[in-house]
């Protein structure tokens, strides 16, 4: 791969953000098969995902010299104004050489549960610039923030040790979706409890044959950091032997269907608002289903003639 | 959504601070105010380099840059911000300026390629409106 063009990169990822469903679907149909690897840190705010994230950045940049990472990390639109203030890469980047990082920051604008608006696109692009792995910062909070899950291989959840979040991420959710569980800020008093906590949470694991690892991380130790980051290659590695790349592709796909026409169905609660007659816009809704069956249908022809 | 908050939506906005000066309340207040009227706002921190300024730009691919500037050293900080702007290909974003800037310094500024200059004395309305009509018109006559 030559000289990255950040920006070539960064317009192609505004195009592929601001696509309508038409053009958004016709990628989920037709996008490549890409190697690139897939993480995502989530966890409630202020528990220092984005500060974790970066330095983790780092650490997998040094430990490969040619590695290229791209993070996307989103915020939430307001649903007040429409718009966001995205704050997350104050915390993770630096003025250090960035010929092999890219950091977008995006706004979950009409994509519920913490993610963004053809996410799964960005993705997709990373991969075609030449990025090794892309990086995922999401809020996830509690009960809502599988969708992640469809979208990455490798789910860290990020835990607080003083915010009492632990028993929180013992319900159900993201909890059950993580595949390694980071205390972070461990220097802070409680984390050993909330370790203690979560290495004795019982249940079955999610995925057969993966125990998901708890792990502390702190800023001061640079160790824990590279600790983190051999707990991903060797999630990373057991998946490639374990997990069914196939049906691993098959499952996004149907993700990003099935997110493309959640994003319709929002898109036409926001235009008529709930002052509108339910009769109307059960009517508004049906013709924006039979239009995007039509548009799959079209879509799938031409897939299948080229 | 109110009609105030469309002003600017669908538009992403870096608010940078260049330089040495360690105040951002005006920085904020301004970042907070685009947010309401529809934009996504990224915004730098202080004290950061004009090229950092620059790649962030390049990065997030903004619509626009708003330098907040306080310390006295606009025309070389702009200088720079635009220079390192070129050589990422992306002279075409547009920079605006706001701050503690002395009036002597407007012309030499929209020279070297602000667009329009904030300052400190002017209503935060008044800003917003005036950013929303600037990028409308940039919009139309690259069309």
């Amino acid at each position: 791969m030559g000289e990255l063009n950040r920006r070539a990169l960064g317009r192609a990822l505004s195009r592929a953000a601001d696509a309508g469903v038409a053009e958004a679907l016709h990628t989920v149909i037709h996008a490549p098969e890409d190697p690139i690897r897939r993480i995502a840190l989530t966890g409630a705010p202020g528990s220092g995902k984005s500060t974790l994230a970066g330095a983790l950045a780092r650490e997998r940049l040094a430990a490969e010299a040619t590695r290229r990472i791209g993070v996307l990390a989103i915020d939430p639109t307001s649903r007040y104004s429409g718009g966001a203030v995205l704050g997350d890469r104050i915390r993770m980047d630096g003025d250090d050489d960035q010929s092999r990082l890219f950091i977008r920051s995006l706004a979950s604008r009409h994509t519920a549960e913490g993610l963004a608006d053809n996410l799964g696109a960005l993705i997709a692009l990373l991969a075609a610039y030449g990025f090794d792995e892309a990086l995922i910062e999401t809020v996830g909070v509690g009960q809502i923030d599988c969708a992640v899950r469809e979208l990455v291989d490798t789910v860290v959840l990020v835990i607080n040790p003083e915010s009492g979040d632990v028993v929180q991420a013992m319900k159900a959710g993201v909890m059950e979706t993580a595949d390694l569980y980071v205390v972070n800020k461990a220097d802070l008093p409680g984390a050993d409890r909330a370790v203690a906590a979560l290495n004795g949470r019982g249940g079955a694991p999610r995925t057969p044959g993966w125990e998901p690892p708890v792990l502390t991380a702190s800023m001061d130790d640079a160790a824990s950091v590279r600790r983190l980051s051999e707990a991903l290659d060797a999630h990373q590695a057991w998946r490639s032997e374990a997990v069914d790349q196939h049906e691993t592709r098959r499952r996004r796909r149907a993700y990003m269907l099935l997110a493309l026409l959640q994003r319709q169905v929002q898109r036409r609660a926001e235009t008529l608002g709930p002052t509108t007659d339910p009769a109307a816009l059960l009517e508004s809704l049906a013709a924006d289903f039979r239009s995007f069956a039509d548009l799959v249908r079209d879509q799938g022809e031409t897939r299948d003639h080229g | 959504m109110s009609a105030a908050a469309s002003k600017l939506a669908g538009k992403r906005i870096l608010i940078a601070k260049p330089g040495l000066d360690g105040h951002d309340i005006g920085a904020k207040v301004v970042a907070l105010a685009l947010r309401d009227a529809g934009a996504e706002v990224i915004y730098t921190g202080l004290r950061k380099a004009p090229d950092y300024i620059a790649r962030v730009a390049v990065d997030e691919d903004v619509d626009a840059v708003g330098l907040s500037i306080l310390s006295g050293s606009h025309v070389a900080l702009v200088e720079e911000t635009v220079r390192h702007l070129k050589a990422m290909d992306a002279a075409d974003i547009p920079l605006f300026l706001g701050g503690t800037i002395a009036k002597e310094d407007h012309a030499t500024l929209r020279a070297a390629g602000v667009v329009d200059i904030f300052t400190s004395d002017m209503a935060i309305e008044e800003v917003v409106d005036r950013l929303a009509e600037r990028l409308d018109a940039l919009q139309e006559s690259r069309a």
